[in-house]
């Protein structure tokens, strides 16, 4: 059977003056919670392992936020920015990483493994790639269920070297899953380059063999991700014709981004050079956003402030939330080892 | 002549002086040796010392090859989680190889890994999970708690025949201690008693040879001598000296990181009620991990974990100082 | 083993070499099969043949030198048989009897030949990959001008194994040849069923552009198009240039396997999976009209290489030689009991 050309709203959505200002709200606030998450992990008010993703929040506001609640994201250890950007409430998510018993998941799985269900937000795992063969089986079940969901799975470029990526590519090709695969190249996996890992550059010349729809975009020029990935939105919700409804992909979008701190927080970064101030400056998503909608009036100095007042306040009342709700339990695990039969959680 | 090291370390001490001592020593992993100025670099070049991509598969499976082939790897793995996408080859390939040659091969090869990082890393990253290597024919597994034990047990797993899960407690990374200068080889399957006594026996591991030693330093107040056992591999296992312990002290106490039902514990309470159960005064006791995923909340992990003043109140419990709980 | 530097030609003598080693393969698959019949109850667990295969094994191990190695998958008989391991070993290994290749203790999917570079089998699909990509890395830090030989069933090309390797394998330049043995079915599944390339209408190589290296697909059914295209590949690793990944489309003969069955129940080889599962009667009895191994005969007699009288008498002798080793692995006595505990720790 030969591949079918895939047809749909092809048009790439623009990014309006509203839209504009949605996202610029949604990635302050990302990065205020990001700044503050590595204030509070310098003084232990959260701990374990944390993995900021400043630099990333255009991708992950570009993404999440053209979403439904009933679009399922898979996450992986980078979460904080889609976990927002999908809707999960700022203060749980603060109260999950600072192990309250208000927080996302009453405090037993931390920074790395983040579910907000309500909002779509299905799984954060915390080994590299191990979401991707989740995120398939979440589009399948869509796609046999006969809805539009699209389900989106965000990895590093990291996870492309790893089994888990090729074979869950080949089934997802294979099966025209309803699967948008965004991946995060920000040229290092976790410590290492990129090109110590592959002799491949682009993760769209890696799935090459399978020849579905990809794009490579600058992760910081959030205009490009925003009608980049609302067009393969579009496509993969529209029904096949099939008669069996569901939507039908999979599609890659590779999102060029840049890491700006280590891999994780205490990173020493041994292996790579101090970002230049100016380089800061065009690779950073949100001034580039901010600048861009300055230029197109869309704002004034005093909204720019504004805005980045609102998160940061949103951010201390998710602080002083947490802060304020009880440590979790001792014992709180009890009862969540086995799920009860006949029960949703 | 001895000289003080961080645990850690000890252990690339070890694969240091291995990597000199025999040219067949490879280490590769991922996140290693990623500039030019890498210690291990520097000495050995690349083509001993690789970073590899994520792909644990290829990573052991190259292993097993290059062993094959007449080398000894060690790969570099951080987390034993990682071992879990790998596991095919962990279990399945590596310690069967020679088995099924019917002795015409052999697998020398070390996965290292650390394991037990109960430090609010959550469900993921802090397991315990050496009971899923015990067991396994032809897999030999060592767990060092003492900085100059892991620089020991890693020049014998390097110099050994065998694949060798070599697992480090990440609580101990930077713990200091004396280690031996130059060549030191600790051998496979003998038992370390880290505190001799004549009242309980404490079997610990890891991490929790420290909490049973300060429990026992709490019970000595009380007029309680604990002896603490380090068995410092689980695979082989010195059943001869926990068992010799036992018979002088006629009380148990089993101290394991892991979730109770896939505890080495298990396993050694097993040995001691086949083979010393009539020298037993009281039950066995285990003080274990409770059956739970590791929590990242850290007054719940807390709750999860053995520490000095569960085990202590087992040594009460056993010896019949206090009540034995319902 | 070849010392030829023209690739495209293969000597007269070369060509009779190859054309004998297949009928041993072929020979040698036939008593394993036969045996079943014959003698049920002394072959046990789990057997495959490589009836089908014979072109596609021997053109390819027709390039090696001396010191190169190999590794491949639980369908295993042919390889060995070319580089020299005596095939009454080999009987005796899958009869489980201490005479065996390994003594007994593997069977017929852990034949394994070090002194002869066959570094072994693994019976789970794929991971043999990595195990011979980490032979091919202690053959490029050794500088022993070695080449590595990966087979392993399109099946295995889903598997992480084979994309995690393949990766390293490139970016490390490692001396190895991935020999993808198509053969269109993974156990029942048909390739098109499981893998998005070939739902597509591709041939499998093109995974091969994942991974920046050559791919190229060649008819198994040939012995001489599969050793040149092996044969390039080879000369491509010893430069130093790397891995490719060569597709070699063939068409199992036999089924599978042997049958599942628990104690008691005779095994026996099955029908092949196009007519029992498929219905594609057709289909099968085309692929054994293109039988490689009378197709080459009769190449050979028609080139004039080779006259019917010879041919028939290598024919003899390979009889006599695998019915030397049928009766080689009756005669060898089982091993004693209490040895299965050893071998366990080197």
């Amino acid at each position: 059977m030969p591949r079918t050309t895939r047809t749909g709203p092809a048009k790439s959505p623009e990014l309006d003056h509203p839209t504009t200002l949605a996202l610029l709200a949604t990635m302050w606030r990302i990065r205020c919670f990001e700044e503050r998450v590595a204030r509070l992990s310098r003084s232990l008010l959260v701990h374990g392992l944390i993995h900021l993703s400043i630099g990333g929040e255009g991708v992950a506001a570009a993404v999440c936020r053209q979403l439904r609640d009933d679009d399922a994201v898979y996450s992986g250890h980078r979460a904080h920015g889609h976990a927002l950007a999908k809707g999960a409430p700022m203060d749980r998510v603060m109260s999950e990483l600072m192990g309250r018993s208000d927080g996302l998941c009453r405090g037993l799985g931390g920074s790395m493994h983040l579910v907000d269900r309500e909002h779509g937000l299905l799984g954060a795992t915390g080994v590299v790639g191990g979401n991707l063969p989740l995120a398939a089986g979440d589009a399948l079940a869509a796609k046999l269920r006969g809805t539009d969901q699209v389900t989106v799975v965000f990895f590093g470029d990291g996870a492309v070297q790893g089994g888990y990526f090729h074979e869950t590519v080949n089934l997802a090709a294979l099966w025209e899953l309803p699967l948008i695969f965004v991946c995060e190249n920000n040229g290092f996996a976790e410590f290492t380059p990129r090109a110590a890992h592959t002799k491949v550059e682009r993760v769209c010349d890696v799935v090459a063999p399978y020849d579905f729809e990809r794009r490579t975009v600058d992760g910081s020029d959030v205009p490009a991700l925003w009608s980049a990935f609302g067009e393969y939105l579009a496509r993969a919700r529209a029904a096949d014709g099939s008669g069996r409804g569901g939507g039908r992909g999979p599609y890659l979008l590779e999102c060029l981004t840049h890491r700006l701190r280590g891999h994780y927080e205490g990173d020493p970064q041994a292996y790579r050079e101090a970002l230049a101030e100016a380089d800061w400056a065009r690779l950073d998503p949100l001034a580039r956003l901010q600048t861009d909608a300055r230029r197109r009036g869309w704002l004034g100095e005093d909204e720019v402030r504004s805005i980045e007042e609102a998160a940061r306040a949103e951010v201390e009342a998710a602080v002083r939330f947490a802060r304020a709700s009880p440590p979790a339990e001792p014992d709180a695990t009890a009862g969540l080892v086995y799920a009860r039969v006949g029960t949703q959680s | 002549m001895a000289h003080e090291l961080p645990y850690i370390a000890a252990i690339n001490e070890a694969i240091q002086l291995e990597m000199a001592r025999d040219d067949s020593v490879l280490y590769f992993g991922q996140n290693l040796a990623t500039t030019e100025n890498d210690e291990f670099v520097r000495a050995f070049g690349h083509d001993r010392v690789r970073v590899t991509p994520i792909a644990e598969t290829a990573e052991i499976g190259m292993a097993v090859g290059a062993a094959l082939a007449g080398l000894r790897p060690v790969v570099e793995l951080y987390m034993a989680e990682f071992m879990l996408v790998a596991m095919n080859q962990v279990v399945n390939e590596a310690p069967r190889f020679r088995y099924m040659s019917g002795g015409r091969v052999k697998v020398p090869l070390v996965l290292k890994a650390g394991y037990g990082f109960t430090a609010g890393w959550a469900g993921q990253h802090t397991g315990s999970i050496y009971g899923m290597f015990l067991g396994i024919p032809g897999l030999k597994v060592a767990l060092p708690a003492t900085a100059a034990d892991a620089k020991g047990l890693m020049a014998t797993a390097i110099r050994d025949d065998n694949p060798v899960c070599f697992l480090h407690h990440y609580l101990l990374t930077l713990e200091p201690g004396e280690v031996p200068d130059g060549e030191y080889l600790v051998p496979f399957g003998q038992a370390q008693i880290r505190r001799a006594g004549g009242d309980v026996t404490i079997v610990a591991t890891g991490w929790m040879v420290g909490k049973a030693l300060a429990a026992a330093a709490s019970l000595a107040a009380e007029g309680i001598e604990a002896e603490v056992i380090d068995p410092r591999t689980l695979a082989p296992l010195d059943t001869t000296t926990i068992l010799t312990s036992v018979q002088k002290t006629g009380h148990v106490v089993l101290v394991d990181q892991a979730p109770r039902h896939a505890a080495a514990s298990a396993l050694i309470a097993g040995e001691i009620a086949e083979h010393g159960f009539s020298t037993l005064k009281a039950p066995i006791r285990q003080v274990t991990g409770l059956d739970v995923t590791v929590p990242y909340s850290e007054p719940m992990e807390a709750f999860v974990l053995p520490d000095d003043t569960k085990i202590a109140a087992a040594v009460r419990q056993v010896l019949g100082t206090a009540p034995v709980p319902a | 083993m070849s010392t030829s530097n023209n690739p495209a030609e293969l000597d007269d003598e070369r060509l009779i070499w190859a054309f004998t080693q297949m009928l041993r393969i072929r020979e040698f698959e036939e008593r394993v099969k036969r045996t079943f019949e014959e003698h049920p109850g002394v072959i046990r667990g789990h057997t495959h043949l490589a009836d089908g295969a014979e072109a596609s094994i021997v053109g390819a191990l027709a390039t090696l030198r001396e010191n190169d190695q190999l590794m491949c998958t639980y369908r295993c008989h042919g390889y060995p048989l070319v580089l020299g391991t005596d095939p009454r070993a080999m009987m005796a290994e899958i009869y489980g009897r201490t005479g065996g290749l390994c003594g007994g203790y593997g069977g017929s999917m852990h034949l394994v030949d070090p002194e002869r570079g066959f570094m072994g089998t693994s019976g789970i699909v794929g991971q043999g990959i990595p195990q011979a990509t980490g032979v091919a890395y202690a053959a490029q830090i050794r500088k022993r001008d070695q080449v590595v030989l990966c087979f392993f069933g399109d099946g295995a090309s889903k598997q992480g194994a084979f994309s995690e390797s393949l990766n390293i394998a490139s970016l490390w330049k490692l001396p190895v040849v991935y020999v993808m043995e198509n053969n269109s079915y993974n156990v029942i599944t048909r390739v098109e069923q499981e893998d998005a390339n070939a739902a597509a209408g591709e041939p499998l190589a093109v995974k091969a552009k994942a991974f920046s290296m050559p791919g190229v697909t060649v008819d198994g059914g040939d012995p001489i198009a599969v050793y040149e295209a092996v044969w390039a590949a080879v000369a491509r690793a010893r430069e130093g240039h790397g891995p490719t990944l060569v597709e070699s489309k063939l068409y199992r003969l036999s089924a599978h396997g042997n049958i599942i069955a628990p104690p008691g129940v005779p095994l026996h080889f099955p029908e092949h999976e196009a007519v029992e599962v498929f219905g594609a009667a057709e289909e099968y009895e085309a692929a054994k009209r293109g039988d490689p191994v009378p197709r080459f005969r009769a190449r050979l007699v028609t080139d004039g290489k080779l006259d019917a009288e010879r041919a028939d008498a290598i024919a003899a002798q390979v009889r006599d030689e695998m019915q030397a080793a049928v009766r080689y692995g009756l005669d060898s006595p089982f091993p004693e009991p209490a040895d299965a505990v050893n071998h366990v720790y080197a």
